[in-house]
């Protein structure tokens, strides 16, 4: 019975290495984004479920780490690799200043606070028009690549695939260790009950900032990997629904479930995506892309809270059964 | 002098809009302990409708009723999501309504469309002091007054007041004397809604409202409301004047784009002040 979970495990990354080579162009961009947003949303979940914090402004992470691999590649020379190598340590850097202040607040306050974080950082990308290139956006980045070898032409999206993807199962794996580490438990007792928690001996202050910072670093690692295959960034790729987007494929996935970050941001990306080649369609009204994803998002944020609080994968190991092993 | 008190006179004006959102944040907040994120939404419906109302023809005074009446009970409405299931925490509750925040955008831009609108409202300049004044401004600072005069009298004096009172400061003992918590609750979010939309058919002929004008909205609210720790509404009302003369005199003396910037510097400073004054227990109690 042990080795269920993880010949399940083995399978999907089985399919997942082997999904680039089959799918064609069109959805193999989705499929990038899905392994970007799991990146990202994997660092969410381990804020929100294990440090029981709130934060509306991952987005704000997620363009922080775009456009330091960006400058740095483009305006600095640095090779693309270490662009995207510092993208996540300088977006974590800016996490551990903001964080030092931001997470003195807690639930809604915390809430409140990322999301005006979020904003803020627009409207400086924004406003530096010297350094950015303003609302008009940063374009010409140099694609990716090691050294004399670029990645371009025709197989850029399989290996952008592979890219996203194996470093996405690389933070799973990460997340999986520390749950089941001593500072993962020092975590949940920190969700459970901060008094009881810091009456406990857990430095709660310092585990918060770290999850934080470590949630950033993901944004900034995806943020990283987003800027080298899209080539083009402005504040306007990253809006405040995206910050929003991140918490609802969270949530579904199941706020602390390691594996829930796949799910919740499969499972989110491919249903926006359905409807929006749905409102696409010919006969459709003129807006109905952007109604149709809106109320999807309200839908699904509202359903799972009063369905499923716990979301998508703890529910169904509760259903099958299965003890929570995370 | 004269450009400083004309700025200063908008951004009172602005401010007083700010404190209507910012009470109902303070209105839902007591009874229920939830903030509710869609309480930007609420204005944005209230303008909307105003307008379309107006352009349908009918009068002035009685659209703009209609538009506050319609979100009050949109407030009751998402109160009543909100607050379904007895076993709802308040962070989910917190979602929950930012669920039907985003969610409302759909039916927004499937009536209204996604492009900004505004409708007229009082005409004209007064003369106050020597400073002139667009009578809107004029007509909102006296419709804050107004409302605010009211909620004292319906918080003091009246059954249903007395009742939100008494669930804000202890909901168990509210429910042990007959109080029904679950409805006060939702009477809670219906002011909320009504206030929104106060704020909304007042501030739209001052600034056109797209479908995502409610962040600006609720951000703005939110910051004056946790003057008073969410709890106080004559510290919010503090809070939003000083917010709304702050940003006008950025506005006015530096970049207009530096405005919200400001508004959420400071609403940032004040919440980690209040916070580091905050005990881990008072504050786990404020979440519980």
């Amino acid at each position: 019975m042990k080795r269920i979970p993880g010949g399940w495990a083995t399978l999907a990354v089985a399919v997942i290495l082997l999904l680039p080579l089959v799918l064609p162009e069109a959805l193999l961009t989705i499929f990038i984004f899905i392994g970007l947003a799991t990146i990202v949303v994997s660092g969410l979940s381990l804020l929100m479920g294990f440090a029981g914090q709130v934060s509306l402004g991952q987005a704000g992470f997620y363009a922080i780490g775009a456009y330091a691999a960006a400058l740095l590649a483009r305006d600095f020379g640095v090779s693309p690799l270490i662009g995207l190598a510092v993208a996540p340590v300088a977006t974590a850097l800016i996490a551990c200043i903001v964080g030092l202040p931001l997470l003195r607040l807690r639930g809604h306050y915390l809430a409140f606070g990322t999301l005006a974080f979020h904003l803020i950082t627009l409207s400086i990308l924004g406003e530096a028009k010297d350094i950015t290139g303003g609302d008009t956006g940063l374009a010409g980045i140099p694609p990716f690549g090691i050294g004399p070898v670029v990645v371009a032409g025709p197989f850029k999206s399989i290996i952008f695939g592979y890219l996203a993807w194996i470093l996405a199962l690389l933070t799973l794996l990460f997340n999986r260790n520390l749950v089941r580490s001593r500072p993962g438990r020092a975590l949940r007792a920190l969700a459970a009950s901060e008094a009881g928690a810091l009456a406990s001996g857990v430095s709660v202050g310092r585990y918060k900032l770290q999850v934080f910072v470590l949630s950033a670093a993901y944004a900034g690692l995806a943020g990283g990997v987003y800027a080298f295959y899209v080539s083009y960034i402005a504040p306007g790729s990253f809006p405040l629904v995206e910050s929003i987007e991140f918490l609802i494929m969270a949530t579904v996935g199941g706020l602390g479930s390691v594996w829930g970050a796949v799910v919740g941001a499969t499972l989110v990306s491919l249903l926006v995506q359905l409807l929006q080649a749905l409102g696409t369609f010919p006969g459709m009204p003129l807006r109905a892309p952007a109604i149709f994803s809106y109320a999807v998002y309200g839908l699904i944020l509202v359903g799972v809270m009063l369905v499923l609080p716990s979301g998508i994968v703890p529910a169904l190991r509760l259903v099958f059964g299965k003890r929570d092993r995370s | 002098m004269t450009l400083f008190l004309q700025y200063a006179a908008s951004g009172v004006a602005t401010g007083c809009a700010f404190a209507l959102v910012a009470t109902g944040f303070v209105a839902i907040y007591r009874v229920t302990r939830v903030v509710n994120f869609a309480q930007g939404v609420f204005a944005v419906l209230a303008g909307m409708l105003a307008f379309s109302l107006l352009g349908w023809g009918v009068p002035h005074i009685l659209a703009e009723f209609v538009a506050v009446v319609v979100a009050g009970v949109s407030g009751a409405a998402v109160g009543w999501v909100a607050l379904g299931r007895r076993d709802t925490t308040p962070l989910a509750s917190l979602i929950i309504t930012l669920g039907l925040g985003i969610g409302s955008y759909a039916a927004l831009i499937l009536i209204w469309g996604d492009q900004p609108i505004s409708f007229d409202g009082l005409k004209g300049n007064l003369l106050v002091g020597g400073v002139g004044m667009q009578a809107q401004y004029v007509m909102v600072i006296c419709m804050t007054g107004v409302a605010f005069a009211a909620l004292g009298w319906f918080f003091n004096r009246t059954y249903i007041g007395r009742g939100l009172t008494a669930c804000s400061s202890n909901p168990r003992a509210a429910r042990l004397v007959g109080i029904d918590v679950h409805a006060m609750g939702l009477v809670a979010f219906g002011l909320g809604g009504a206030l929104g939309g106060l704020a909304g058919v007042l501030l739209t002929p001052l600034q056109p409202v797209a479908f995502n004008s409610d962040v600006g909205i609720a951000i703005n609210g939110f910051a004056a409301a946790i003057f008073g720790g969410l709890l106080r509404p004559g510290a919010a009302l503090i809070g939003a004047l000083v917010l709304g003369v702050a940003e006008a005199l950025v506005a006015g003396y530096g970049q207009a784009s530096l405005q919200s910037g400001a508004a959420l510097l400071i609403m940032l400073g004040i919440m980690v002040w209040r916070a580091s004054r905050a005990s881990v227990l008072t504050a786990e109690e404020d979440n519980a």
